[in-house]
């Protein structure tokens, strides 16, 4: 139980490093994005960095996901591996609903 | 309305303006922005209703992984009951964001007035039972949580009850989050605080985790199809960003209850406004 409840509590800060990472990196690149694109500075560069934002933002929930799954697999938690399992393969239904 | 034009500064300022706002309200009444920002890009703006979801959704995830970021570690989210549950949401915002390609845009209008008035009642009348236990001793069991509730100043633990309740109220709300760009947290949290015994502010927090992968679910549909565009997403992200911070600031403490019967009312003017566009 007590080392059940360390393993969640050290789960729970990892994905909170995680999604800080893609909040601040995704706000950042749209904000600089932005900037350039009203400015008309480099605007080539000001849709790669909007592009790539995007791309961070979208990424960071599934990141998150993946980070548990490492973390249950360690714990050797096969229910919770298996659900957060169902959760990644719906997001790979997603992408495959995207472009097929 | 040509999406596809080069983005003019006033618009950009006028989404930021509108993600602003919307971040600002749905924080005041523990709704995601979504609910504001749809109607105002689709009926202000004349977007699309897929395009103003698909923004939207985009919102949704920067709010949610924001949010989530700034609150762990202080027990209030539940990680288990979180995960179990994304398994119906995620599988509900697969199924939602298939159905928004293949549905008429009148067809998504009227769901999202039916949605609309629904969300209204929920605003003016949201339960708000503790369900806690105030013996820190007992054993919430596998998916009860134990955190420090502010209220009694003290550990209080709570059970989860009516497991696959929770996890059709889920799939439900995956479903509708995908179809209307809003994050779901409208049904899950009164559904997971009334009936499966988790405290308003557990649920609130869990809800909140869940609905980012929930809305990336939905948006990569959306992104792969085109209809989600870097920079008309941006400037409703910051400006959601901002709104949710300001937010969380003024209304700290105060009382809501005149903002949620305005709030209430402007509902069901956009669930009129969308049944009366929906023809068009």
């Amino acid at each position: 139980m007590n080392r059940d409840r360390s393993g969640l509590q050290r789960l729970e800060t990892t994905i909170g490093e995680v999604l800080r990472f893609g909040t601040i990196t995704s706000s950042t690149m749209f904000a600089i994005g932005l900037v350039m694109t009203v400015v008309g500075y480099q605007p080539a560069v000001a849709r790669l960095l909007l592009a790539t934002g995007l791309v961070i933002l979208l990424a960071t929930p599934p990141a998150r996901v993946v980070v548990s799954v490492i973390e249950y697999v360690r714990e050797r938690d096969w229910t919770f591996v298996l659900l957060t399992g169902i959760v990644l393969l719906a997001l790979a239904g997603s992408v495959v609903a995207a472009y097929f | 309305m040509n999406l596809l034009n080069p983005l003019t500064a006033p618009l950009a300022l006028i989404i930021f303006g509108a993600g602003a706002v919307a971040g600002a309200l749905g924080v005041a009444l523990g709704l995601g922005g979504g609910i504001f920002l749809v109607p105002f890009l689709t009926l202000v703006l004349g977007f699309p209703l897929k395009s103003a979801a698909a923004i939207s959704l985009a919102t949704v995830i920067a709010t949610s992984s924001a949010v989530t970021a700034q609150r762990a570690g202080n027990q209030l989210i539940n990680l288990r009951v979180g995960m179990v549950l994304e398994a119906a949401t995620t599988m509900g915002s697969l199924l939602g964001g298939i159905t928004a390609q293949l549905v008429a845009e009148s067809v998504l209008r009227r769901l999202f007035g039916v949605v609309a008035i629904a969300v209204a009642v929920v605003v003016l009348g949201r339960v708000n039972k503790r369900n806690v236990i105030l013996d820190p001793t007992v054993d919430p069991g596998r998916l009860g949580g134990r955190f420090y509730e502010e209220e009694s100043h003290a550990i209080v633990s709570y059970r989860v009850k009516r497991l696959p309740l929770a996890l059709f109220a889920s799939f439900i709300a995956g479903n509708v989050s995908s179809l209307l760009g809003i994050g779901g947290g409208i049904i899950k949290v009164p559904v997971l605080n009334a009936w499966c015994g988790m405290p308003l502010r557990a649920a609130a927090a869990t809800s909140a985790l869940m609905i980012g992968v929930t809305a990336t679910g939905g948006a990569i549909i959306y992104y792969g199809r085109g209809d989600l565009q870097p920079l008309l997403a941006a400037p409703a992200v910051l400006g959601v960003q901002l709104g949710s911070w300001a937010g969380a600031r003024l209304t700290y403490g105060a009382s809501v209850k005149w903002l949620k019967v305005l709030m209430a009312t402007i509902l069901v003017i956009v669930a009129v406004l969308m049944f009366l566009r929906s023809n068009q």
